[in-house]
């Protein structure tokens, strides 16, 4: 059963997806703890994304609860579960493909006002022109921020990728494969940077290198048909004969 | 006038020296040509105010000619039927339509690409067909033609029966409207729409409730239409069912295609040069349209942007 309380973020109480006949996620429940990484890990259709999709109100449940900070968020429309806290990029990397690097992360980054006079000049909100800069340096494409982003290498587009989804001061931060499509130097570059970008965020990493889930999380869960199959330390689930079997194929 | 990059004191100077060349235009050109000028920016605003919701929020809206057209009868109406002055006419003008456009866009934005498209000429058709028919208010395609009483602007009286007086009215209205757009699509708000035009996804993504700002934009150019319509009718001295058709719309596209859509400038700019293409043609041929089309494809194939895009491509 998924613990409530002491430092509990996310709890996810019996979440059920169907496609049409398809069980695309099936009574899966999990929590996650503040400060944790979180790898959600399984063979190709488990439900990883669509348990993404669901957290991000992307896709509605068919039934259960999803409890972010105490609160269900089930019902919630994507913009709304963003202001409670929830970012997350995509497995195909989502970006405003036509604008800079620096208006990426500024969209992002003014994206907590309620209120957008339309006479004000944007140069005199200087928090969200610091926080663009802080961000510009934490991604380390400070020296590419004029640049368009569809001109960046594909490894930039997914750090910014990160980078747009953490300006917008997440508490929970979900990454849907940010390894995918990368070589295993540009994976590694990746990595490096990450850990520096992430340091102190709770996070949900959906990956299948199974080299960066071992080196970043603190916990896994292995989904298989929609069903949590196991959860546990990087060590216990290398451990376990039953993912072993579905997952690892040995 | 000018395009973004133009920072700091250029724009001003620029902008001044180009509305000082507009104002200096009565005293050497005839009331033909004072005519002409003041269409043109009619339809400068009509086109800007399409490149709000097309070039900033990516909705291509062949619904603006509703608002258009409202706007027009909000100006002749209450002169004609209520006794109201020119200057409540104009208020209304913005009011009304912005009003409908409240109307439409909350059934419209919930539609992407093409049913957007085509649940804004609906509206429009409907619009148009309800004007025709309903000749007692309307006048139908005969239109209502009113006279304009002056306008009272405390300082002064402006005799909007003059065509000078009425050259300086527009101007200075479409000039307001194109500082204040201008200022918009600069402002953290403008940069949402942008946001929403490149990738709606993310922008939801982000915390931003995309409909809402999608209804926003919506109205806010459909009140530039309605403006645009009403200085029409008020240059016009004359409202028509006709000018509620969809296909008025088209007008709008084809400006900002060719100067640019997503630049605020560039639909000026083509609105101007077509204009004008139509105008010293016509005396060489009957079918300008032709001429027109012809335009429209060359910018298409040669500069996709339009002359805005052109240019400030060709600066970086």
């Amino acid at each position: 059963m998924p613990e409530s309380g002491n430092g509990v973020i996310l709890t996810l109480e019996k979440v059920c997806k169907s496609f049409g006949g398809l069980m695309a996620v099936n009574y899966a429940s999990l929590s996650v703890r503040k400060g944790e990484l979180r790898a959600l890990i399984g063979p190709n259709g488990a439900g990883k994304t669509t348990l993404l999709n669901l957290i991000t109100g992307i896709h509605a449940a068919t039934a259960g609860r999803i409890l972010f900070k105490g609160e269900d968020i089930a019902r919630l429309s994507p913009d709304r579960i963003s202001r409670r806290g929830i970012s997350r990029t995509l497995q195909i990397t989502s970006l405003f493909s036509g604008l800079t690097v620096y208006e990426n992360i500024w969209a992002a980054a003014q994206s907590r006002k309620r209120f957008f006079n339309p006479l004000a000049r944007p140069e005199r909100w200087t928090d969200v022109r610091e926080k663009t800069g802080e961000m510009l340096e934490l991604t380390g494409l400070a020296d590419k921020a004029d640049t368009v982003c569809s001109e960046l290498s594909y490894g930039d587009q997914r750090i910014l990728e990160m980078g747009i989804a953490l300006s917008t001061g997440p508490e929970l931060l979900l990454l849907d494969e940010p390894t995918a499509g990368l070589s295993t130097q540009e994976s590694m570059a990746l990595v490096k940077r990450m850990r520096a970008m992430l340091r102190g965020q709770t996070i949900v990493l959906v990956e299948h290198d199974m080299g960066v889930v071992m080196e970043l999380s603190d916990r896994l869960t292995v989904l298989h048909y929609g069903e949590v199959l196991a959860e546990g330390t990087p060590a216990e689930i290398m451990a376990n004969d039953e993912v072993r079997k579905v997952y690892l194929g040995k | 006038m000018l395009p973004d990059r133009w920072k700091g004191g250029a724009f001003p100077l620029a902008f001044g020296l180009l509305m000082a060349g507009l104002a200096a235009v009565p005293f050497f050109a005839g009331l033909f040509y004072q005519t002409f000028l003041t269409e043109i920016l009619v339809w400068a605003l009509f086109a800007i105010s399409f490149d709000l919701i097309f070039g900033y929020v990516g909705l291509l809206s062949f619904g603006q000619a509703l608002f258009f057209g409202l706007g027009g009868y909000a100006v002749a109406i209450p002169i004609l039927k209520l006794g109201l002055g020119t200057g409540s006419g104009l208020l209304l003008s913005i009011a009304v339509p912005a009003a409908f456009a409240a109307f439409v866009g909350f059934f419209s934005v919930r539609l992407t690409g093409i049913h957007f498209v085509i649940i804004t000429i609906i509206f429009a058709l409907i619009g148009s067909t309800v004007g025709e028919t309903w000749t007692s208010l309307t006048g139908g395609a005969d239109g209502l033609v009113f006279m304009a009483p002056p306008l009272d602007l405390g300082v002064a009286k402006l005799d909007l029966m003059d065509i000078r007086t009425t050259y300086y009215l527009v101007l200075a209205i479409v000039a307001l409207s194109y500082l204040f757009l201008r200022r918009m699509v600069r402002s953290p708000l403008g940069k949402v729409f942008v946001a929403i035009r490149e990738n709606e996804e993310r922008a939801r993504l982000i915390g931003y409730d995309v409909r809402r700002y999608k209804l926003l934009a919506f109205v806010i150019a459909g009140g530039f239409s309605g403006l645009a319509g009403g200085l029409y009718s008020l240059s016009l001295k004359y409202a028509s069912a006709t000018f509620l058709h969809w296909s008025v719309s088209g007008h709008a596209v084809v400006y900002t295609i060719v100067g640019g859509a997503g630049t605020l400038v560039g639909p000026i700019l083509g609105a101007g040069l077509i204009m004008s293409l139509e105008h010293y043609l016509v005396k060489l041929m009957q079918a300008t349209d032709l001429a027109v089309g012809a335009v429209l494809v060359l910018t298409l194939l040669l500069a996709p942007r339009g002359i805005a895009g052109f240019l400030r491509g060709r600066r970086k």
